[in-house]
């Protein structure tokens, strides 16, 4: 029926356009949830891509490219677009452009566009009317602009996908032609510049005259030269005395003489300077008190929403999961098989899913906050703070993000353009507190500080906020730290524009959230699943014939007891943890851990703790017989009549405090350490993570131990 | 319009806009780095622009100016390369 059908490849269409565009609005309303997110390569900058269909039998690949506001990049994701433009080879090279133009400031979208006719693209202009341009009734004559670029120009809304229709029809059309006849000639090259493209035309196949100028310009960057025409491009460079800036700002300066005129004939008006929605609600936003605390109450909100209305959805997956497995295991017949599935399996897969409602509720919120504008207004607030510590504006909401839970707080920083501030915002973030440290300083804090009132506070509430605080200033010092060591060519730079304020597009919310789930689930989730595999095989399983010795110990030391079925069952259970791999691990490191005032018990709990640092509260129970149903309350009374060889109890203050101040300070959450993989695409910066919290989190409960012992 | 760029420091004393007094009005001159320059007017801040301080962060080091329709914030050794005119320049 498709006789072309295997003969023509799939077409590729690149959405090039400034950052604040309508861009991403428009990749969603044409490839709807048939988008894949992935990374281009080699770097964390997000690669959008997915299907469309223009006509019954024809599909096209659109790639989102990142938002750039000329071929002269600045930042690691525009250099990402310029490169997929100058590079033959490189897998997102288009057959077309849509290049988006946002009405509102059509003059500056112009030099972008420009710049690309002049690289002989086939294109078309997508206008998009947004709705500040509506509210100024601010209108624009497409057709005149059509007559003076010489181009398509189609008028759109990326919010309703009003004009997507008439789009799709022109893509198709301009896909159907042969050839791309549009002669470039927004800016005529220099005598020098002539000169030096000429020469490189010769060395190298371009596709024209600015082609080859912007290669001479970027190749420095460009990864897919050689070696060998780097250095013939920079010989001819050095010969005729070339100037990259200063040529930089000529081209752009003579694009802007030549289309400015332009715009007068196309507009209905000039742009107002009236005071615009935006003016009057950034004097409240953005002032100089007013600004910052509304800040602190939104992420307070933030943080309270995480925290409360998590709860219920996460009880919810914990109690499901954990009801399927005791009723598989009553169904199925007793074997390694149904061990694996209920004790291994469906409690490492129900760990994944239960940060699930977690990072909804971040990513919806933060998005949201995106969506409207006002996460740049943040970054204007706080970068000069959050400047002196090496991390970005943005930084501020992935640190406090993190009081909840570290996961999405890293996943958050994916808007910090810049790498080494968003590495070291990933690196440090997981020292501020998360919610899985609650339970454990909730059973230790009392044997730190007794349960009376100082004035109107209650002594263990401000030892809590005292541990709070205590991680702040942890992660501010580790920020200082990397600040210090961490090398980067890329120039920090502010520079930002602020989007005007705006109705969220519910539907980009939509995608970003699912897409951050979904990314959680399937990415990290994999790390979190095989590790949480071996943790449960190392808790179940040891030499057998120790185990068989231990519980038939254990069993016979119950009967003496005269302890009724349950109470031996927990005591069997504490002797097989205690003789199990983690039980020989615990006791493996027991002489790394005295010194900090560990004994092999806590030990085990340490990295059992590695699954998450809740789960101390469970390892401990099971080691000291307490069974699983039992309160901090029974938990606490239990440890504290545990005592060690000389009759000395286990839990002092000095180990309660240094134990505390462990699981403050180390990295013990596979789940972050997965997701810090997933993000640096590499396990170099999670091993270092891993290294110098436990590294920190050892030497500051040493110190602590030895001083109070 | 007219363009003029200047990329010596040498002036003597210029304007820049970490001068501006919040909601003083004035125009882009020139800019004193080829960078910057190059962004800002990437951005559609140009020479002959006029821009407006609309305020300095909450706890300094940036200025948040306007300009028609854009909405631009940066560092003050940023700022500081921007070199204004009470006037447009003829």
């Amino acid at each position: 029926m498709y006789p072309d059908l295997d003969m023509t490849q799939t077409k590729k269409i690149a959405l090039l356009g400034n950052p604040n565009s309508g861009k991403s609005s428009l990749f969603n309303q044409l490839t709807g949830l048939r988008q894949k997110v992935g990374n281009f390569p080699g770097v964390t900058v997000e690669r959008k891509s997915g299907y469309a269909k223009l006509k019954e039998d024809t599909e096209v690949l659109i790639v989102d490219l990142p938002g750039t506001y000329s071929l002269y990049p600045t930042s690691a994701d525009e250099r990402i677009a310029v490169n997929a433009l100058l590079d033959k080879g490189n897998k997102d090279y288009p057959d077309l452009i849509i290049y988006i133009a946002d009405v509102t400031n059509l003059e500056r979208h112009l030099l972008l566009l420009t710049q690309v006719v002049d690289l002989g693209f086939p294109l078309l202009v997508a206008l998009n009317m947004n709705d500040v341009a509506e509210e100024q009734h601010l209108q624009c004559d497409a057709i005149k602009l059509s007559e003076e670029l010489n181009l398509e120009v189609v008028k759109i809304n990326g919010r309703t996908g009003a004009g997507l229709e008439v789009l799709k029809e022109k893509i198709s059309q301009l896909l159907s032609q042969d050839q791309w006849e549009r002669v470039s000639d927004f800016y005529t090259l220099i005598p020098q510049e002539q000169m030096i493209v000429e020469e490189v035309r010769h060395l190298l196949p371009t596709r024209n005259d600015y082609h080859a100028l912007l290669l001479v310009h970027h190749l420095s960057w460009l990864g897919f030269l050689t070696e060998d025409e780097k250095q013939n491009i920079q010989n001819i460079r050095d010969k005729h005395a070339f100037h990259p800036i200063n040529n930089q700002l000529d081209e752009i300066m003579n694009r802007y003489k030549k289309f400015s005129p332009i715009l007068p004939r196309i507009l209905n008006r000039s742009y107002t300077t009236a005071k615009t929605l935006t003016d009057k609600v950034d004097a409240v936003l953005t002032h100089k008190i007013i600004g910052p605390f509304i800040f602190f109450m939104l992420m307070f909100f933030v943080f309270q929403a995480i925290f409360s209305w998590s709860a219920l959805p996460m009880d919810y997956i914990d109690e499901s999961f954990a009801m399927l497995s005791v009723s598989l295991q009553r169904a199925l017949p007793v074997n390694l098989f149904t061990r694996l599935l209920t004790e291994g399996l469906i409690p490492g897969i129900s760990g994944i899913l239960v940060f699930v409602p977690q990072i909804t509720i971040l990513f919806l919120l933060i998005t949201l906050l995106e969506e409207v504008g006002y996460m740049s207004r943040a970054v204007f607030m706080f970068d000069s703070i959050m400047q002196k510590f090496g991390l970005n504006g943005r930084s501020i909401v992935s640190l406090i993000s993190g009081g909840a839970c570290a996961i999405p707080a890293i996943m958050s920083t994916r808007t910090i353009s810049n790498w080494k501030e968003r590495l070291t915002t990933i690196m440090v973030t997981p020292l501020i507190s998360c919610s899985a440290r609650i339970p454990v300083f909730a059973i230790l804090i009392g044997f730190v500080m007794p349960s009376y009132k100082i004035g109107f506070f209650n002594a263990q509430g401000l030892v809590f906020m005292g541990l709070y605080l205590f991680g702040v200033v942890a992660a501010l010092t580790a920020a200082f730290v990397f600040k210090k060591v961490l090398k980067t060519e890329e120039y920090s730079f502010l520079m930002l524009e602020l989007p005007e304020y705006r109705q969220p597009h519910w539907k980009n919310v939509f995608y970003t959230v699912y897409d951050k789930v979904r990314s959680f689930v399937f990415g990290a989730g994999k790390i979190i699943l095989i590790i949480s595999l071996i943790l449960w095989f190392l808790a179940s399983f040891g030499p057998p014939k120790m185990m068989k010795m231990a519980s038939d110990v254990a069993t016979i030391e119950s009967s003496l007891l005269h302890y009724d079925a349950q109470q031996t069952a927990l005591y069997v259970a504490s002797k097989k943890l205690e003789f199990s791999y983690a039980g020989y691990a615990g006791r493996f490191i027991e002489p790394v851990i005295k010194p900090l005032g560990f004994d092999w018990k806590i030990g085990i709990a340490l990295i059992t703790s590695f699954a998450a640092r809740e789960v101390f509260v469970g390892t401990i129970s099971t080691l000291y017989s307490i069974g699983r149903d039992a309160d901090n309350l029974t938990i606490r009374q239990k440890l504290q009549q545990e005592k060690n060889n000389e009759g000395k109890p286990v839990f002092t203050s000095a180990v309660s405090l240094s134990l505390i101040l462990f699981y403050l300070l180390a990295m013990q959450c596979m789940s972050t350490l997965a997701t810090v993989y997933r993000e640096t695409r590499s396990w170099k910066w999670p091993a270092i993570q891993f290294v110098y919290m436990t590294g920190a989190a050892y030497l500051v409960s040493l110190l602590v131990y030895q001083l109070l012992k | 319009m007219v363009f003029r760029i200047n990329l010596n420091n040498s002036l003597s004393t210029p304007k820049n806009i970490t001068h501006l007094n919040i909601g003083e009005h004035a125009f882009i001159a020139a800019f004193s780095n080829g960078f910057i320059a190059c962004k800002l007017m990437a951005m559609g801040l140009l020479p002959g622009s006029e821009i407006i301080l609309v305020r300095k962060a909450p706890f300094g080091g940036a200025c948040y100016i306007r300009a028609k329709q854009h909405y631009v914030v940066l560092r003050n050794k940023e700022a500081e390369h921007v070199i204004l005119d009470s006037e447009v320049s003829k």
